[in-house]
């Protein structure tokens, strides 16, 4: 049975022929959900995807050794990205279809998961994890001043516009490409974006520095309020230094909030 | 006066956020700025949420769960700081103030640090889940073993819900204090909070993970301060 080609993430690819009902496709979706509830050091995520595939694995295998044999195979050592994992149980879904129809070895599930962990949790943890999250929250916690608690809900909702549609993408994917979903994901080019929305966070970053120093100073300042503001500036700038020389966050926190009380008391 | 009822919400919401941090789902419900903002808003004081919330959110920008690697619970410093500061402006009556703030961030901001060692005392509690699925699993009872996933949430729910509900107490119990603070340190505490903030964006920045931060961090806070003088100059041209 010849694989389809490799698609770009762009458009919707067409659902596999698991032999699986929807109902049980969304399911197995729906329980991913849950893919870290008893993370621990020594499976990691290995009891979340069983936990998720059970459903599937129990329509694919009515007979019960060989259910028995495709959950255990599963509970072994297992860690990726969250969001990423909805590619590779898509992908599980692809071979464990095909094992089931005595086209494929066990083994091959075993590898193909093996194989892709690794990488993708290296590109997942690098686009959500350090660059669409901090780029947004630093974007939308600059806009707080303006927005109020809508700045809140514009993160929830930028935020989960990308990570929703690429789950649900990434295990529709996994579902239709098997092995091959590595092209497509390389085709998104997720460091490239990564790179750009880390630009945004540190500007986001700068920019409300600058404005909470401004408007809060000269809002609570009173008469010294110019030098209120000056001051908060002045300590942004020396934070940032203090931070590039490794000082610890919560001393820097704690002399912030020191220095202010000791101005406050006998300014 | 201590709201009980209040105190159960924030415990409730305090315990739910835990579990959507890394348990469940990972939508950022459980990021400081939703965080902190959801606990205002449940408790009636949604811009003491929302202050403190984006303090911690900037705060804590660059942590990351990679791999084993546990970063500080930021989740509980949000749900934490947000129930002592809405509590504490709920008992004086007189609305929440960058005081409150700064003193709740005070008490309660290093709450990521124990949430941290918290999180790390847990593990074995599922390393152990994880062995007995595999045991049950050989017996035979499938279903029964891969449940055995979910039992994994219920300490962080208990132990993050009894953290949020006692920060909540705690700021139904200072709150009346504050007012009889000596004006002087009232004032210095409104003044930490910008302090905190300004402090919390540089490690932001810093944070970021960008290339070349200083400079984009630069030269944006350069325009806003630009941008703003320009606007107080014309303000009192006019």
């Amino acid at each position: 049975m010849s694989q389809p080609p490799p698609q770009p993430l762009g458009p919707p690819p067409v659902p596999a022929s698991t032999g699986l009902s929807a109902w049980t496709l969304w399911r197995v979706f729906a329980r991913s959900l849950f893919l870290q509830a008893s993370w621990n050091p020594q499976g990691m995520q290995n009891l979340g995807l069983a936990y998720a595939l059970f459903p599937a694995l129990k329509a694919l295998y009515p007979d019960p050794e060989r259910q028995m044999a495709a959950v255990r195979r599963h509970m072994v050592f297992f860690n990726t990205q969250p969001y990423m994992a909805a590619a590779i149980l898509g992908g599980v879904l692809f071979h464990e279809s095909r094992i089931a129809r005595g086209e494929e070895p066990p083994e091959k599930v075993v590898s193909f998961k093996a194989a892709l962990m690794g990488p993708l949790a290296a590109l997942g943890d690098g686009f959500f994890w350090l660059s669409l999250r901090p780029a947004l929250g630093a974007f939308c916690a600059a806009l707080v001043p303006l927005l109020q608690e809508w700045a809140a809900v514009l993160f929830l909702v930028l935020y989960n516009a990308v990570h929703l549609t690429l789950r649900a993408r990434l295990f529709r994917m996994g579902l239709l490409l098997g092995d091959r979903l590595v092209e497509a994901v390389a085709h998104a080019q997720l460091p490239a974006w990564g790179a750009r929305l880390r630009t945004v966070g540190a500007a986001s970053a700068g920019g409300a520095v600058a404005y909470l120093s401004m408007s809060l100073g000269a809002n609570q300042g009173g008469q010294v309020g110019n030098l209120l503001a000056g001051g908060y500036l002045g300590l942004g700038v020396l934070a940032y230094w203090l931070v590039s020389k490794r000082f610890g966050n919560y001393a820097l926190l704690y002399l912030a909030a020191s220095l202010a009380v000791a101005a406050g008391a006998f300014l | 006066m201590v709201v009980w009822s209040q105190v159960a919400l924030a415990g409730v919401w305090g315990g739910l956020l835990a579990l959507e941090r890394r348990a469940f789902l990972q939508a950022m419900f459980s990021r400081p700025l939703v965080a902190a903002t959801s606990m205002g808003l449940l408790l009636g004081e949604v811009e003491s949420g929302l202050y403190v919330g984006m303090l911690l959110e900037l705060y804590h920008l660059g942590a990351a769960n990679l791999g084993a690697a546990l970063p500080e619970n930021d989740t509980i410093a949000a749900t934490g700081c947000s129930a002592a500061a809405a509590g504490c402006a709920l008992s004086t009556g007189g609305g929440g103030t960058p005081a409150m703030w700064a003193l709740a961030i005070i008490l309660f901001g290093w709450l990521g640090a124990l949430g941290r060692k918290v999180d790390r005392w847990l593990e074995p509690y599922n390393t152990r889940l994880s062995r007995k699925a595999v045991a049950v699993a050989d017996e035979g009872q499938l279903r029964r073993a891969v449940q055995q996933n979910l039992w994994g949430m219920w300490p962080h729910f208990l132990i993050y819900a009894a953290l949020a509900g006692g920060c909540s107490v705690v700021g139904f119990l200072v709150g009346p204090a504050v007012s009889h603070l000596p004006l002087r340190l009232v004032r210095g505490l409104a003044w930490a909070y910008p302090a905190m903030a300004s402090g919390a964006a540089a490690i932001a920045a810093r944070g970021s993970h960008a290339r070349h931060s200083a400079a984009y961090a630069g030269v944006t806070a350069g325009v806003v301060v630009a941008a703003s003088a320009a606007l107080l100059i014309l303000r009192r041209g006019l």
